[in-house]
Protein backbone atom coordinates (compact mmCIF):
# COMPACT_ATOMS: atom_id res chain seq x y z
CA UNK A 1 0.00 0.00 0.00
CA UNK A 2 3.10 2.27 0.91
CA UNK A 3 4.40 1.42 -2.53
CA UNK A 4 1.42 2.37 -4.16
CA UNK A 5 1.05 5.73 -2.61
CA UNK A 6 4.73 6.06 -3.43
CA UNK A 7 4.31 5.39 -6.88
CA UNK A 8 0.82 7.51 -7.60
CA UNK A 9 2.54 10.23 -5.86
CA UNK A 10 5.92 10.31 -7.70
CA UNK A 11 3.48 10.15 -11.23
CA UNK A 12 1.15 13.02 -9.71
CA UNK A 13 4.25 15.22 -8.96
CA UNK A 14 5.69 14.74 -12.39
CA UNK A 15 1.95 15.35 -14.26
CA UNK A 16 1.40 18.29 -12.29
CA UNK A 17 4.86 19.51 -13.65
CA UNK A 18 4.30 18.79 -16.87
CA UNK A 19 1.02 20.47 -17.09
CA UNK A 20 2.66 24.03 -14.82
CA UNK A 21 5.48 23.82 -18.11
CA UNK A 22 2.62 23.66 -20.87
CA UNK A 23 1.90 27.31 -20.21
CA UNK A 24 -0.79 28.32 -22.96
CA UNK A 25 -2.72 24.74 -21.69
CA UNK A 26 -2.95 26.53 -18.18
CA UNK A 27 -3.91 30.10 -19.87
CA UNK A 28 -6.36 28.73 -21.96
CA UNK A 29 -8.08 26.54 -19.83
CA UNK A 30 -8.80 29.81 -17.79
CA UNK A 31 -9.47 32.26 -20.71
CA UNK A 32 -11.89 29.98 -22.42
CA UNK A 33 -14.59 29.78 -19.98
CA UNK A 34 -14.03 33.58 -19.01
CA UNK A 35 -14.37 34.70 -22.29
CA UNK A 36 -17.43 33.04 -23.40
CA UNK A 37 -18.59 34.38 -19.45
CA UNK A 38 -17.99 37.64 -20.60
CA UNK A 39 -19.18 37.47 -24.39
CA UNK A 40 -22.26 34.96 -24.94
CA UNK A 41 -23.49 35.55 -21.13
CA UNK A 42 -23.47 39.65 -21.61
CA UNK A 43 -24.38 38.79 -25.39
CA UNK A 44 -27.52 36.23 -24.11
CA UNK A 45 -28.16 39.01 -21.07
CA UNK A 46 -28.79 42.08 -23.20
CA UNK A 47 -29.50 41.05 -26.43
CA UNK A 48 -32.51 38.26 -25.70
CA UNK A 49 -33.28 39.37 -22.60
CA UNK A 50 -33.96 35.75 -21.35
CA UNK A 51 -38.05 35.46 -19.15
CA UNK A 52 -37.14 31.72 -17.73
CA UNK A 53 -37.94 31.73 -13.85
CA UNK A 54 -34.45 29.24 -14.10
CA UNK A 55 -32.20 32.23 -15.07
CA UNK A 56 -32.72 34.78 -12.38
CA UNK A 57 -33.41 38.03 -13.07
CA UNK A 58 -32.48 37.59 -16.35
CA UNK A 59 -28.64 37.12 -15.72
CA UNK A 60 -27.91 34.48 -18.10
CA UNK A 61 -24.02 35.40 -16.92
CA UNK A 62 -24.59 34.35 -13.98
CA UNK A 63 -26.92 31.35 -14.99
CA UNK A 64 -23.80 30.13 -17.32
CA UNK A 65 -20.83 30.15 -14.68
CA UNK A 66 -21.87 26.59 -13.30
CA UNK A 67 -21.61 25.30 -16.56
CA UNK A 68 -18.27 26.84 -17.04
CA UNK A 69 -16.85 25.15 -13.89
CA UNK A 70 -18.30 21.86 -15.10
CA UNK A 71 -16.77 22.71 -18.52
CA UNK A 72 -13.56 23.38 -17.22
CA UNK A 73 -13.56 20.21 -15.76
CA UNK A 74 -14.29 18.80 -18.92
CA UNK A 75 -11.32 20.21 -20.92
CA UNK A 76 -8.71 20.05 -18.63
CA UNK A 77 -9.42 17.08 -17.50
CA UNK A 78 -9.63 15.04 -21.28
CA UNK A 79 -6.54 17.41 -21.94
CA UNK A 80 -4.28 16.00 -19.40
CA UNK A 81 -5.86 12.30 -20.12
CA UNK A 82 -4.17 13.25 -23.59
CA UNK A 83 -0.74 13.13 -21.70
CA UNK A 84 -1.41 9.58 -21.99
CA UNK A 85 -0.37 10.15 -25.52
CA UNK A 86 2.18 11.74 -25.39
CA UNK A 87 3.84 9.31 -22.88
CA UNK A 88 2.95 6.56 -25.23
CA UNK A 89 4.49 8.16 -27.94
CA UNK A 90 7.65 9.06 -26.37
CA UNK A 91 8.33 5.38 -24.94
CA UNK A 92 7.84 7.00 -21.20
CA UNK A 93 4.98 5.06 -20.72
CA UNK A 94 6.61 1.54 -21.99
CA UNK A 95 9.36 2.81 -19.43
CA UNK A 96 7.17 3.49 -16.46
CA UNK A 97 5.42 0.17 -17.01
CA UNK A 98 8.32 -2.03 -16.82
CA UNK A 99 8.75 -0.98 -13.04
CA UNK A 100 7.50 -3.46 -10.69
CA UNK A 101 4.26 -1.80 -9.82
CA UNK A 102 0.89 -3.06 -11.69
CA UNK A 103 -0.27 -1.24 -14.80
CA UNK A 104 -3.15 -0.30 -12.78
CA UNK A 105 -1.01 1.59 -9.99
CA UNK A 106 0.78 3.58 -13.12
CA UNK A 107 -2.33 4.36 -14.86
CA UNK A 108 -4.00 5.28 -11.44
CA UNK A 109 -1.19 7.40 -10.79
CA UNK A 110 -1.28 9.15 -13.86
CA UNK A 111 -5.45 9.80 -13.80
CA UNK A 112 -4.77 11.33 -10.58
CA UNK A 113 -2.69 14.29 -12.45
CA UNK A 114 -5.19 14.52 -14.82
CA UNK A 115 -8.01 14.67 -11.79
CA UNK A 116 -6.07 16.90 -9.92
CA UNK A 117 -5.16 19.23 -12.40
CA UNK A 118 -9.29 19.36 -13.86
CA UNK A 119 -10.31 20.13 -9.99
CA UNK A 120 -7.89 22.83 -9.33
CA UNK A 121 -8.70 24.22 -13.16
CA UNK A 122 -12.39 23.94 -12.47
CA UNK A 123 -12.30 25.32 -9.30
CA UNK A 124 -10.19 28.36 -10.36
CA UNK A 125 -13.15 29.06 -12.48
CA UNK A 126 -15.32 29.60 -9.50
CA UNK A 127 -13.44 31.24 -7.49
CA UNK A 128 -13.54 33.76 -10.40
CA UNK A 129 -16.77 34.02 -10.73
CA UNK A 130 -17.56 34.66 -6.90
CA UNK A 131 -14.51 37.57 -7.15
CA UNK A 132 -16.04 38.90 -10.93
CA UNK A 133 -18.66 41.73 -10.01
CA UNK A 134 -21.78 40.63 -11.74
CA UNK A 135 -22.08 37.32 -11.22
CA UNK A 136 -24.24 36.58 -8.14
CA UNK A 137 -24.06 32.97 -7.19
CA UNK A 138 -26.69 32.46 -4.42
CA UNK A 139 -25.25 29.68 -2.36
CA UNK A 140 -28.71 28.82 -1.50
CA UNK A 141 -27.41 26.15 1.39
CA UNK A 142 -24.72 28.44 2.17
CA UNK A 143 -21.33 28.98 0.99
CA UNK A 144 -19.38 26.63 3.12
CA UNK A 145 -21.99 23.74 2.06
CA UNK A 146 -22.40 24.83 -1.55
CA UNK A 147 -18.26 24.91 -1.55
CA UNK A 148 -18.04 21.66 -0.31
CA UNK A 149 -21.14 20.48 -2.75
CA UNK A 150 -19.19 22.17 -5.98
CA UNK A 151 -15.71 20.32 -4.88
CA UNK A 152 -16.85 16.67 -4.39
CA UNK A 153 -18.96 17.53 -7.99
CA UNK A 154 -15.97 18.33 -9.86
CA UNK A 155 -13.92 15.18 -8.17
CA UNK A 156 -16.52 12.88 -9.40
CA UNK A 157 -16.86 14.15 -12.26
CA UNK A 158 -12.78 14.30 -12.92
CA UNK A 159 -12.93 10.74 -12.07
CA UNK A 160 -15.81 10.13 -14.46
CA UNK A 161 -14.09 12.02 -17.14
CA UNK A 162 -10.89 10.49 -16.52
CA UNK A 163 -12.72 6.95 -16.54
CA UNK A 164 -14.06 7.69 -20.09
CA UNK A 165 -10.81 9.34 -21.58
CA UNK A 166 -8.94 5.88 -20.07
CA UNK A 167 -11.00 3.98 -21.74
CA UNK A 168 -11.09 5.20 -25.27
CA UNK A 169 -7.49 5.74 -24.38
CA UNK A 170 -6.60 2.07 -24.71
CA UNK A 171 -9.03 1.48 -27.15
CA UNK A 172 -7.68 4.65 -29.93
CA UNK A 173 -4.45 4.25 -31.13
CA UNK A 174 -3.71 7.98 -32.07
CA UNK A 175 -4.17 11.16 -30.24
CA UNK A 176 -5.98 12.82 -33.43
CA UNK A 177 -8.28 9.87 -33.33
CA UNK A 178 -8.60 10.53 -29.30
CA UNK A 179 -9.70 14.26 -29.90
CA UNK A 180 -11.83 13.57 -32.63
CA UNK A 181 -13.91 11.28 -30.48
CA UNK A 182 -14.01 13.17 -27.66
CA UNK A 183 -15.11 16.07 -29.50
CA UNK A 184 -17.49 14.02 -31.20
CA UNK A 185 -19.00 12.51 -27.44
CA UNK A 186 -18.33 15.71 -25.56
CA UNK A 187 -19.81 18.58 -27.25
CA UNK A 188 -23.13 16.83 -27.42
CA UNK A 189 -22.71 16.22 -23.95
CA UNK A 190 -21.93 19.78 -22.97
CA UNK A 191 -25.24 21.29 -25.00
CA UNK A 192 -27.42 19.23 -23.44
CA UNK A 193 -26.47 19.10 -19.93
CA UNK A 194 -28.21 22.28 -19.02
CA UNK A 195 -25.10 24.58 -18.88
CA UNK A 196 -26.14 26.67 -21.34
CA UNK A 197 -29.86 26.29 -20.92
CA UNK A 198 -32.50 24.96 -18.24
CA UNK A 199 -33.57 21.43 -19.53
CA UNK A 200 -37.14 21.29 -18.25
CA UNK A 201 -37.99 24.13 -20.27
CA UNK A 202 -36.81 22.30 -23.87
CA UNK A 203 -39.49 20.04 -25.89
CA UNK A 204 -39.66 16.53 -24.97
CA UNK A 205 -37.44 14.67 -26.84
CA UNK A 206 -34.35 17.08 -26.14
CA UNK A 207 -35.44 16.74 -22.47
CA UNK A 208 -34.52 13.04 -22.38
CA UNK A 209 -32.01 13.20 -24.37
CA UNK A 210 -30.47 15.94 -21.60
CA UNK A 211 -31.52 13.40 -18.63
CA UNK A 212 -30.26 10.49 -20.43
CA UNK A 213 -26.88 12.37 -20.07
CA UNK A 214 -24.08 11.90 -17.05
CA UNK A 215 -23.01 15.40 -17.31
CA UNK A 216 -26.48 17.03 -16.62
CA UNK A 217 -26.43 15.76 -13.13
CA UNK A 218 -23.15 17.07 -12.20
CA UNK A 219 -24.17 20.72 -13.76
CA UNK A 220 -27.48 19.86 -12.10
CA UNK A 221 -25.86 19.84 -9.04
CA UNK A 222 -23.76 22.90 -9.17
CA UNK A 223 -26.95 25.13 -10.05
CA UNK A 224 -28.19 23.48 -7.04
CA UNK A 225 -25.25 24.34 -4.79
CA UNK A 226 -24.14 27.18 -6.18
CA UNK A 227 -26.24 29.47 -8.05
CA UNK A 228 -29.92 28.48 -7.81
CA UNK A 229 -32.30 30.42 -4.89
CA UNK A 230 -34.51 27.49 -4.62
CA UNK A 231 -34.69 23.75 -5.39
CA UNK A 232 -37.21 23.73 -7.79
CA UNK A 233 -37.15 22.52 -10.95
CA UNK A 234 -33.94 21.09 -10.12
CA UNK A 235 -33.30 16.89 -9.92
CA UNK A 236 -31.79 17.63 -6.69
CA UNK A 237 -28.75 16.46 -5.15
CA UNK A 238 -30.22 12.98 -3.88
CA UNK A 239 -30.61 11.76 -7.34
CA UNK A 240 -27.44 13.49 -8.83
CA UNK A 241 -25.05 12.50 -6.10
CA UNK A 242 -26.16 8.99 -7.11
CA UNK A 243 -25.94 8.72 -10.77
CA UNK A 244 -22.72 11.08 -10.69
CA UNK A 245 -21.41 9.05 -8.13
CA UNK A 246 -22.09 5.66 -9.33
CA UNK A 247 -20.89 6.50 -12.74
CA UNK A 248 -17.49 7.86 -11.70
CA UNK A 249 -16.81 4.37 -9.88
CA UNK A 250 -17.54 2.16 -12.38
CA UNK A 251 -16.44 3.89 -15.30
CA UNK A 252 -12.99 4.97 -13.50
CA UNK A 253 -12.73 1.23 -11.94
CA UNK A 254 -13.62 -0.17 -15.84
CA UNK A 255 -10.60 1.99 -17.12
CA UNK A 256 -8.25 1.01 -14.82
CA UNK A 257 -9.24 -2.71 -14.87
CA UNK A 258 -8.81 -2.38 -18.85
CA UNK A 259 -5.08 -0.97 -18.18
CA UNK A 260 -2.52 -3.55 -19.83
CA UNK A 261 1.28 -4.12 -19.39
CA UNK A 262 2.51 -3.36 -23.32
CA UNK A 263 1.35 -0.54 -24.72
CA UNK B 1 28.11 -24.46 -37.21
CA UNK B 2 27.77 -26.38 -33.88
CA UNK B 3 25.02 -24.60 -31.90
CA UNK B 4 25.26 -25.64 -27.60
CA UNK B 5 22.13 -26.39 -25.64
CA UNK B 6 22.59 -23.84 -22.85
CA UNK B 7 21.97 -25.70 -19.76
CA UNK B 8 18.45 -24.23 -19.63
CA UNK B 9 17.56 -26.66 -16.42
CA UNK B 10 20.01 -24.99 -13.75
CA UNK B 11 18.61 -22.67 -11.39
CA UNK B 12 21.13 -20.98 -10.90
CA UNK B 13 20.98 -18.87 -14.04
CA UNK B 14 19.03 -15.95 -14.09
CA UNK B 15 16.94 -15.63 -17.61
CA UNK B 16 15.62 -18.64 -19.32
CA UNK B 17 13.70 -18.67 -22.33
CA UNK B 18 12.28 -22.44 -22.86
CA UNK B 19 10.69 -23.50 -25.99
CA UNK B 20 9.45 -19.88 -25.90
CA UNK B 21 6.74 -18.09 -28.50
CA UNK B 22 4.98 -15.72 -29.14
CA UNK B 23 3.14 -14.24 -32.56
CA UNK B 24 1.85 -11.00 -32.93
CA UNK B 25 -1.57 -10.34 -34.65
CA UNK B 26 -0.70 -10.37 -38.31
CA UNK B 27 1.81 -13.18 -37.87
CA UNK B 28 5.16 -11.79 -37.02
CA UNK B 29 6.79 -13.07 -33.64
CA UNK B 30 8.95 -15.71 -32.48
CA UNK B 31 9.18 -19.41 -32.13
CA UNK B 32 10.92 -21.73 -29.80
CA UNK B 33 13.21 -19.68 -28.14
CA UNK B 34 15.95 -21.45 -26.19
CA UNK B 35 18.13 -19.05 -24.68
CA UNK B 36 19.98 -18.90 -20.79
CA UNK B 37 21.85 -16.45 -19.95
CA UNK B 38 24.55 -16.43 -16.87
CA UNK B 39 25.64 -13.65 -14.28
CA UNK B 40 28.03 -11.56 -15.87
CA UNK B 41 27.32 -12.31 -18.94
CA UNK B 42 26.50 -10.14 -22.24
CA UNK B 43 24.16 -11.52 -24.85
CA UNK B 44 23.76 -10.24 -28.55
CA UNK B 45 20.19 -10.86 -30.08
CA UNK B 46 21.87 -10.21 -33.93
CA UNK B 47 19.14 -9.90 -36.52
CA UNK B 48 18.13 -7.84 -39.09
CA UNK B 49 14.80 -5.53 -38.75
CA UNK B 50 11.39 -7.80 -38.53
CA UNK B 51 13.87 -11.04 -37.29
CA UNK B 52 11.69 -11.12 -33.95
CA UNK B 53 14.91 -9.82 -31.45
CA UNK B 54 12.79 -6.96 -29.91
CA UNK B 55 9.78 -9.59 -29.28
CA UNK B 56 12.05 -11.57 -27.44
CA UNK B 57 12.91 -8.89 -25.50
CA UNK B 58 9.57 -8.26 -24.57
CA UNK B 59 9.20 -11.40 -23.39
CA UNK B 60 12.39 -11.50 -20.98
CA UNK B 61 11.01 -7.85 -19.80
CA UNK B 62 7.42 -9.18 -18.83
CA UNK B 63 5.76 -7.16 -21.80
CA UNK B 64 4.29 -10.07 -23.43
CA UNK B 65 3.74 -13.56 -21.61
CA UNK B 66 5.03 -16.18 -24.28
CA UNK B 67 1.98 -18.06 -25.78
CA UNK B 68 3.92 -21.78 -25.35
CA UNK B 69 7.03 -22.13 -23.81
CA UNK B 70 8.24 -20.75 -20.41
CA UNK B 71 10.14 -17.43 -18.93
CA UNK B 72 12.13 -17.78 -15.99
CA UNK B 73 13.90 -14.53 -14.30
CA UNK B 74 15.49 -15.39 -11.57
CA UNK B 75 13.71 -18.30 -11.04
CA UNK B 76 10.16 -17.26 -11.67
CA UNK B 77 7.73 -15.99 -13.58
CA UNK B 78 7.31 -12.42 -14.14
CA UNK B 79 5.70 -10.44 -11.25
CA UNK B 80 6.93 -7.17 -9.36
CA UNK B 81 10.04 -9.10 -7.98
CA UNK B 82 11.31 -10.20 -11.46
CA UNK B 83 10.87 -6.64 -12.47
CA UNK B 84 12.86 -4.65 -9.81
CA UNK B 85 15.63 -6.33 -10.93
CA UNK B 86 15.26 -5.96 -14.31
CA UNK B 87 16.93 -2.48 -16.30
CA UNK B 88 15.09 -2.06 -19.61
CA UNK B 89 16.08 0.34 -22.33
CA UNK B 90 13.50 0.56 -24.85
CA UNK B 91 14.81 1.19 -28.80
CA UNK B 92 14.01 4.33 -29.18
CA UNK B 93 15.25 7.13 -26.61
CA UNK B 94 12.10 7.45 -24.13
CA UNK B 95 12.20 10.78 -22.24
CA UNK B 96 9.90 13.33 -21.87
CA UNK B 97 10.70 16.96 -23.37
CA UNK B 98 9.66 18.86 -20.49
CA UNK B 99 11.54 17.14 -17.72
CA UNK B 100 14.79 17.71 -16.50
CA UNK B 101 16.92 14.99 -16.62
CA UNK B 102 17.09 14.77 -12.74
CA UNK B 103 14.01 14.61 -12.70
CA UNK B 104 13.45 11.65 -15.37
CA UNK B 105 15.89 9.66 -13.09
CA UNK B 106 13.83 10.73 -9.67
CA UNK B 107 10.28 9.64 -11.11
CA UNK B 108 12.25 6.36 -12.37
CA UNK B 109 13.61 5.93 -9.33
CA UNK B 110 10.80 6.49 -6.98
CA UNK B 111 8.49 4.08 -9.01
CA UNK B 112 11.76 1.82 -8.43
CA UNK B 113 10.80 2.30 -4.41
CA UNK B 114 14.39 4.40 -4.24
CA UNK B 115 14.13 6.92 -0.83
CA UNK B 116 14.74 10.29 -1.70
CA UNK B 117 18.35 11.20 -0.67
CA UNK B 118 20.12 7.98 -1.36
CA UNK B 119 18.16 8.41 -4.73
CA UNK B 120 19.55 12.21 -5.54
CA UNK B 121 22.66 11.17 -4.86
CA UNK B 122 22.32 7.99 -7.21
CA UNK B 123 21.17 10.41 -9.83
CA UNK B 124 23.97 12.53 -9.64
CA UNK B 125 26.18 9.65 -10.10
CA UNK B 126 25.08 7.86 -12.79
CA UNK B 127 24.43 10.86 -15.01
CA UNK B 128 28.09 12.16 -14.00
CA UNK B 129 29.34 8.39 -14.88
CA UNK B 130 27.97 8.80 -18.48
CA UNK B 131 29.62 12.40 -18.88
CA UNK B 132 26.48 14.02 -18.86
CA UNK B 133 26.85 15.22 -14.58
CA UNK B 134 26.61 19.15 -15.64
CA UNK B 135 23.62 18.72 -17.62
CA UNK B 136 21.15 17.29 -14.64
CA UNK B 137 19.19 20.29 -14.41
CA UNK B 138 18.76 20.75 -17.95
CA UNK B 139 15.35 19.57 -20.29
CA UNK B 140 15.44 16.91 -21.70
CA UNK B 141 14.45 18.54 -24.99
CA UNK B 142 17.91 20.30 -25.10
CA UNK B 143 20.20 16.72 -25.21
CA UNK B 144 21.19 15.39 -28.91
CA UNK B 145 20.27 11.39 -29.63
CA UNK B 146 23.49 10.52 -28.05
CA UNK B 147 22.75 12.00 -24.96
CA UNK B 148 19.35 10.78 -24.22
CA UNK B 149 20.67 7.54 -25.02
CA UNK B 150 23.15 7.88 -22.03
CA UNK B 151 20.00 9.47 -20.11
CA UNK B 152 17.72 6.15 -20.93
CA UNK B 153 20.99 4.01 -19.91
CA UNK B 154 21.25 5.67 -16.90
CA UNK B 155 17.65 5.04 -15.78
CA UNK B 156 18.22 1.54 -16.07
CA UNK B 157 21.39 1.56 -14.22
CA UNK B 158 19.23 3.54 -11.62
CA UNK B 159 17.78 1.04 -9.21
CA UNK B 160 20.89 -1.69 -9.33
CA UNK B 161 19.27 -4.46 -12.01
CA UNK B 162 20.54 -7.71 -11.84
CA UNK B 163 19.17 -8.24 -15.50
CA UNK B 164 19.65 -5.16 -17.88
CA UNK B 165 17.41 -5.30 -20.89
CA UNK B 166 18.72 -3.05 -23.97
CA UNK B 167 17.21 -2.74 -27.30
CA UNK B 168 19.32 -1.46 -30.10
CA UNK B 169 21.35 0.89 -27.22
CA UNK B 170 23.98 2.55 -29.77
CA UNK B 171 22.07 2.90 -32.90
CA UNK B 172 22.86 5.88 -34.56
CA UNK B 173 24.91 7.04 -31.90
CA UNK B 174 28.30 9.10 -32.06
CA UNK B 175 31.54 6.91 -30.91
CA UNK B 176 32.04 8.97 -27.88
CA UNK B 177 28.36 7.82 -26.96
CA UNK B 178 28.64 4.59 -28.31
CA UNK B 179 31.86 4.18 -26.24
CA UNK B 180 30.61 5.33 -22.75
CA UNK B 181 27.75 3.55 -23.15
CA UNK B 182 29.46 -0.13 -23.92
CA UNK B 183 31.72 1.02 -20.89
CA UNK B 184 28.58 1.53 -18.76
CA UNK B 185 27.79 -2.01 -19.79
CA UNK B 186 30.73 -3.98 -19.51
CA UNK B 187 31.36 -2.76 -16.07
CA UNK B 188 27.98 -3.91 -15.18
CA UNK B 189 28.90 -6.69 -16.47
CA UNK B 190 31.59 -7.65 -14.10
CA UNK B 191 29.48 -6.41 -11.46
CA UNK B 192 27.70 -9.62 -12.11
CA UNK B 193 25.44 -8.17 -14.03
CA UNK B 194 23.26 -10.28 -16.61
CA UNK B 195 23.17 -8.41 -19.71
CA UNK B 196 21.18 -9.06 -23.24
CA UNK B 197 20.97 -7.11 -26.18
CA UNK B 198 19.59 -6.57 -29.48
CA UNK B 199 21.05 -5.50 -31.68
CA UNK B 200 21.86 -5.46 -35.81
CA UNK B 201 25.60 -4.13 -35.34
CA UNK B 202 27.81 -7.58 -36.26
CA UNK B 203 30.75 -5.93 -35.45
CA UNK B 204 29.84 -4.87 -32.06
CA UNK B 205 28.41 -7.74 -31.38
CA UNK B 206 32.02 -9.80 -32.49
CA UNK B 207 33.81 -6.70 -30.34
CA UNK B 208 31.40 -6.95 -26.75
CA UNK B 209 29.07 -9.82 -26.86
CA UNK B 210 30.62 -13.06 -24.60
CA UNK B 211 27.72 -15.05 -26.51
CA UNK B 212 26.05 -13.97 -29.68
CA UNK B 213 22.43 -15.42 -30.69
CA UNK B 214 21.55 -15.11 -34.27
CA UNK B 215 17.53 -14.62 -34.92
CA UNK B 216 16.18 -14.67 -38.39
CA UNK B 217 12.82 -14.88 -39.31
CA UNK B 218 11.18 -15.58 -36.04
CA UNK B 219 14.13 -18.58 -35.39
CA UNK B 220 16.88 -18.62 -33.08
CA UNK B 221 19.14 -20.01 -35.66
CA UNK B 222 22.37 -20.31 -34.02
CA UNK B 223 24.49 -19.28 -30.55
CA UNK B 224 28.01 -19.47 -29.31
CA UNK B 225 30.67 -17.12 -28.61
CA UNK B 226 31.91 -14.99 -31.34
CA UNK B 227 35.23 -16.65 -31.68
CA UNK B 228 33.38 -20.12 -32.36
CA UNK B 229 30.98 -18.85 -34.34
CA UNK B 230 33.56 -16.96 -36.98
CA UNK B 231 36.42 -19.90 -36.64
CA UNK B 232 35.08 -21.98 -39.22
CA UNK B 233 35.78 -19.52 -41.58
CA UNK B 234 38.23 -18.45 -44.22
CA UNK B 235 40.13 -15.43 -42.95
CA UNK B 236 39.12 -12.72 -45.63
CA UNK B 237 35.97 -12.00 -46.97
CA UNK B 238 35.17 -11.04 -50.62
CA UNK B 239 32.08 -9.19 -51.83
CA UNK B 240 31.34 -9.28 -55.40
CA UNK B 241 29.07 -7.04 -57.77
CA UNK B 242 28.57 -9.68 -60.56
CA UNK B 243 24.68 -9.49 -61.31
CA UNK B 244 25.20 -11.78 -64.11
CA UNK B 245 26.91 -14.83 -62.28
CA UNK B 246 26.24 -18.11 -64.12
CA UNK B 247 25.77 -21.18 -61.85
CA UNK B 248 29.01 -22.90 -64.09
CA UNK B 249 31.18 -20.12 -63.38
CA UNK B 250 29.96 -20.24 -59.56
CA UNK B 251 30.12 -23.96 -59.68
CA UNK B 252 34.25 -23.49 -61.21
CA UNK B 253 34.82 -20.71 -58.52
CA UNK B 254 33.86 -23.29 -55.30
CA UNK B 255 36.25 -25.89 -56.95
CA UNK B 256 39.42 -23.41 -56.28
CA UNK B 257 41.85 -24.42 -53.87
CA UNK B 258 41.18 -21.40 -50.53
CA UNK B 259 38.00 -20.69 -51.83
CA UNK B 260 35.66 -21.54 -48.95
CA UNK B 261 31.87 -20.96 -48.35
CA UNK B 262 30.02 -19.16 -51.46
CA UNK B 263 26.90 -17.71 -51.57
CA UNK B 264 24.77 -15.78 -54.41
CA UNK B 265 23.30 -13.02 -53.12
CA UNK B 266 20.65 -10.67 -55.12
CA UNK B 267 23.60 -8.71 -57.25
CA UNK B 268 26.35 -11.17 -56.89
CA UNK B 269 28.48 -13.56 -55.11
CA UNK B 270 29.94 -13.27 -51.44
CA UNK B 271 32.71 -15.91 -50.58
CA UNK B 272 35.58 -16.47 -47.95
CA UNK B 273 39.00 -17.04 -48.99
CA UNK B 274 41.96 -18.18 -47.57
CA UNK B 275 44.13 -15.49 -48.80
CA UNK B 276 42.44 -12.89 -50.75
CA UNK B 277 45.98 -11.35 -52.12
CA UNK B 278 45.92 -14.88 -54.18
CA UNK B 279 42.26 -14.92 -55.17
CA UNK B 280 41.62 -11.08 -56.05
CA UNK B 281 44.14 -11.16 -58.94
CA UNK B 282 43.23 -14.54 -60.34
CA UNK B 283 38.92 -13.99 -60.32
CA UNK B 284 39.96 -10.28 -62.21
CA UNK B 285 42.16 -12.90 -64.63
CA UNK B 286 39.07 -14.71 -65.39
CA UNK B 287 35.95 -13.13 -64.87
CA UNK B 288 37.35 -9.57 -64.98
CA UNK B 289 34.82 -8.24 -67.12
CA UNK B 290 32.12 -9.39 -65.49
CA UNK B 291 33.28 -8.20 -62.12
CA UNK B 292 31.36 -4.62 -61.72
CA UNK B 293 33.28 -4.12 -57.78
CA UNK B 294 34.68 -5.71 -54.96
CA UNK B 295 34.65 -5.64 -51.19
CA UNK B 296 37.40 -7.01 -49.45
CA UNK B 297 37.52 -7.31 -45.85
CA UNK B 298 39.03 -9.58 -42.78
CA UNK B 299 36.30 -12.36 -41.86
CA UNK B 300 33.74 -11.53 -38.92
CA UNK B 301 30.47 -12.28 -37.36
CA UNK B 302 28.86 -10.96 -40.58
CA UNK B 303 30.12 -13.60 -42.83
CA UNK B 304 29.09 -16.19 -39.86
CA UNK B 305 25.58 -14.60 -40.66
CA UNK B 306 25.72 -14.95 -44.46
CA UNK B 307 27.16 -18.67 -43.94
CA UNK B 308 24.35 -19.48 -41.90
CA UNK B 309 21.63 -17.57 -43.18
CA UNK B 310 22.67 -17.39 -46.64
CA UNK B 311 21.65 -13.43 -46.91
CA UNK B 312 23.33 -10.47 -45.67
CA UNK B 313 22.12 -9.31 -42.43
CA UNK B 314 21.21 -6.17 -43.84
CA UNK B 315 18.39 -7.87 -45.81
CA UNK B 316 15.63 -7.42 -43.24
CA UNK B 317 12.38 -8.27 -44.10
CA UNK B 318 10.47 -5.01 -42.47
CA UNK B 319 9.56 -3.25 -39.27
CA UNK B 320 11.00 -4.81 -35.81
CA UNK B 321 8.69 -7.23 -34.23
Amino acid sequence: MIEFAHASLALLNRDIRAVARSRSQLYSSLLFPLMLLALLGTGVSSGLSPTSPRILNGDYTSFLAPGMIAMTALFSSTFSSAGFYRDRESGLLRAMLASPHSPQTILFGKSLGAILIGTIQALAVLVLAVIIPGIDLSWQYGWLGGVATVVVTVLALNFMLSGLSLLLALKIKTMQGFHLVMNLVLFPLFFLSGAFFPLDEVPTWLEAIGYANPLTYAVDLLHYASYADSPDGLIGPLIDGLVLGSLAALLFAFGLRRAPRSV
Amino acid sequence: MPTPEPDIASSQIPVRLTGASFVWPGGRGVADVNLAVQRGEIVTLLGPNGAGKSTILKMLSGEVAPQRGEVSIFGEHHGPSARRRIGLVLQEPSTDDLMTLRETLQLHGRLFGLRRNALYQRCQELLDSLGIGDRANDRCETLSGGLRRRLDIARALLHHPDLLLLDEPTLALDPDSSLAIWETLHDRASDGAAVVICSNDTVEAERNADRVVFVNDGRQVAQDTPSSLTSGLKSDALELDWPELRAADLDELTRWDGVGDTIRTDDGLHLTVDNSAEIVPRLFQTYGSQIAGIRIRESSLRDAWFKIVGRPIENGSGPEA
